[in-house]
């Protein structure tokens, strides 16, 4: 009987979940990014957004070193 | 601050032709050492690089355009040139897998059994799986323009709709492809028959995987409200490279597997 109650009271969570989805709404966040990368901090725009930027950049860069360096290696061993 | 006195866009310094230079040296080297010395290190390290490149270019290309106004329409101009530029190439590149088909196709040699199909290759029903693929492609030519036309008269709810049912047309198409692969009759090995077929499906089946990962992209970036009725030429550039490989498929249908049956 419990299991029963159970399941209906997911039953219920489910159907509110899924009609509260089709009323959300995106928001249209278009001009607040357009503040951000208009302005004037003489950024270059590949580390404009932020520290998330930094980070990724400095992943790349750092990957890009080692690839390089592992290929001189190789070749060289070669 | 100095302003500009012209509409053409002067990029920001910019790291990434450098990581995607390395990558693709990585990716390219990482190939050969994996094929001679089963070593993946380099291969792994080039594809992650290029992939990495690829997400932060492009994405500085979406802000350049986007949020930071510098797609005038004579750099939009250039856009557009390019992409049809790169698509030519494209066309090029699959010329040269169509020329090794007919050329080992329309004068079949004693080996392969003086005829084609050759001597012992069972080919795939034209009018099975592969017909169904081109309806399906054909569909989602239709759905990718109904998106477009649904953009420029800015209804946000279609054009989301009906860039999703591309997609899924795309990955539609991909997965039954993939099935026909599993069940295929012969190999990649099977001579000459087994490359040409292989090799041009095959890339074709990978610009597919691009277009729809393209299109998704679009999908996006119209939830995001990034395109407007007047300016959309990322969703343009992807509709044009979508019919490309409509029309590749096309192509294929009717020689490799409609006429080489």
């Amino acid at each position: 009987m419990s299991m029963y109650r159970q399941f209906y009271a997911l039953q219920q969570v489910a159907r509110r979940s899924i009609s509260s989805s089709v009323r959300r709404q995106v928001e249209n966040k278009v001009p607040q990014k357009q503040k951000v990368f208009q302005e004037d901090n003489g950024m270059p725009v590949h580390l404009k957004g932020g520290s998330a930027d930094a980070l990724l950049y400095r992943t790349t860069m750092a990957l890009t070193v080692l690839g390089k360096y592992t290929c001189l290696c190789n070749c060289f061993k070669l | 601050m100095a302003h500009q006195v012209h509409a053409y866009h002067m990029v920001d310094p910019s790291p990434w032709p450098l990581t995607g230079a390395v990558g693709a040296l990585l990716l390219t080297s990482g190939l050969a050492i994996w094929m001679h010395f089963h070593n993946m290190t380099l291969l792994t390290l080039g594809l992650i690089l290029l992939l990495l490149t690829m997400y932060q270019w492009w994405r500085d290309i979406v802000r350049e355009g986007t949020f930071q106004g510098h797609h005038t329409p004579p750099v939009q101009k250039g856009l557009r040139y390019g992409m049809i530029l790169f698509i030519t190439s494209e066309v090029f590149f699959f010329l040269g897998f169509f020329w090794a088909f007919y050329h080992s196709s329309l004068a079949p040699t004693p080996e392969l059994g003086g005829c084609w199909p050759p001597t012992g290759i069972t080919p795939l029903d034209p009018f099975e799986v592969p017909l169904l693929n081109t309806a399906v492609l054909l569909a989602s030519g239709v759905t990718v323009t109904w998106a477009h036309h649904s953009i420029m008269e800015g209804h946000r709810k279609e054009a989301i709709q009906s860039l999703t049912l591309t997609i899924l047309l795309g990955f539609y198409f991909t997965f039954l492809q993939a099935m026909e692969y599993y069940e295929a009759p012969f190999t990649i090995a099977d001579g000459v028959y087994g490359s040409t077929f292989f090799v041009a499906t095959g890339f074709h089946g990978l610009h597919v995987i691009i277009g729809s990962t393209f299109l998704a992209i679009c999908l996006l970036r119209q939830v995001l409200y990034h395109f407007t009725s007047e300016h959309h030429f990322g969703f343009e550039a992807a509709a044009w490279y979508w019919h490309f490989v409509d029309v590749v498929w096309l192509f294929l249908y009717i020689s490799i597997y409609w006429w080489g049956s």
